[in-house]
């Protein structure tokens, strides 16, 4: 079909997100093979969790709960009906992330995200968004590299 | 205590996405679009089902390399090609080998296979702090 490569240097967000330490146990467990809500243990680790993520009693989160917010610009993007893309075609082609300060309980990520490229190839459209999340101290958390396939 | 990386280390990390995979990691990441959760939007999207989100792929392969080296924290970068979907009932094998220490930065070279042998991702790095 092909999408316009005016939409190139569209920037989306920014979008906000509180990080919660139960979000974080939930997700380190549903990555861990367990069922999100259930099975912490009394020190509040899930079974199979990493002790690393229970800092004495600090939380620290998984790097790749970046996922949960990094994620809102990149969506804003593939769902922005001036790109006219169907999401049922929509496969995640690629993915890179460059982590920069740990996401801790109570922070407030705030993220963007621009479209950096949009190509075409063997009968597939392929869009690439590059995201930013920074913290409420203004230090960047995750840069994300997010390649979208769509086939048509 | 985390570990100290020497060009060579390997590790090996197997997880399996049961039934509910998808739908356990739809409910912790927000990630609830309908080729995930949804046989029937699997199977009319031409996936033969439901599949993993590629997202939840990609953290088992960092969740190896924090398992490794024992500290979130260090971990700088991943990179992935999501070359084949993971489906339900796949155990997918990763095998990480520290290729390079550059930069101040350990190199792990992860593959990623299903139980069949085929690759679900290309060209996987996780960079670690040293």
């Amino acid at each position: 079909m092909g999408i316009d490569k005016k939409h190139i240097g569209n920037k989306y967000g920014p979008t906000t997100y509180v990080v919660g330490a139960e979000k974080l146990r939930e997700f380190a467990y549903a990555v861990a093979g367990g069922v999100p809500s259930m099975g912490f243990t009394g020190t509040g680790a899930p079974e199979g969790l990493l002790p690393q993520l229970h800092q004495g009693t600090e939380i620290v989160g998984m790097p790749s709960f970046c996922n949960v917010f990094a994620i809102a610009p990149f969506g804003q993007a593939v769902t922005d009906p001036k790109l006219g893309i169907n999401l049922l075609m929509l496969v995640h082609g690629e993915q890179e992330y460059e982590f920069f300060e740990p996401i801790r309980p109570g922070d407030t990520i705030t993220s963007t995200g621009e479209i950096t490229d949009i190509f075409e190839k063997q009968a597939k459209d392929f869009v690439t968004v590059v995201t930013e999340s920074k913290n409420q101290h203004g230090k960047l958390v995750v840069r994300g590299r997010w390649l979208a396939v769509i086939r048509q | 205590m985390s570990k100290q990386l020497s060009v060579g280390d390997t590790f090996t990390h197997v997880r399996e996405c049961d039934k509910y995979r998808p739908i356990y990691y739809a409910a912790a990441s927000g990630d609830f679009n309908p080729i995930h959760i949804d046989p029937d939007a699997g199977k009319a999207a031409g996936l033969g089902g439901p599949i993993l989100q590629g997202l939840c792929t990609l953290s088992w392969a960092v969740e190896g390399v924090v398992n490794h080296v024992k500290d979130a924290t260090r971990i700088a970068k991943v990179k992935v090609r999501f070359s084949r979907p993971v489906m339900i009932d796949d155990t997918v094998t990763y095998v990480g080998k520290v290729t390079a220490i550059e930069n101040g930065k350990a190199v792990f070279e992860i593959s990623a296979k299903n139980q069949k042998g085929d690759d679900v991702l290309k060209g996987a790095v996780v960079e670690v702090r040293v």
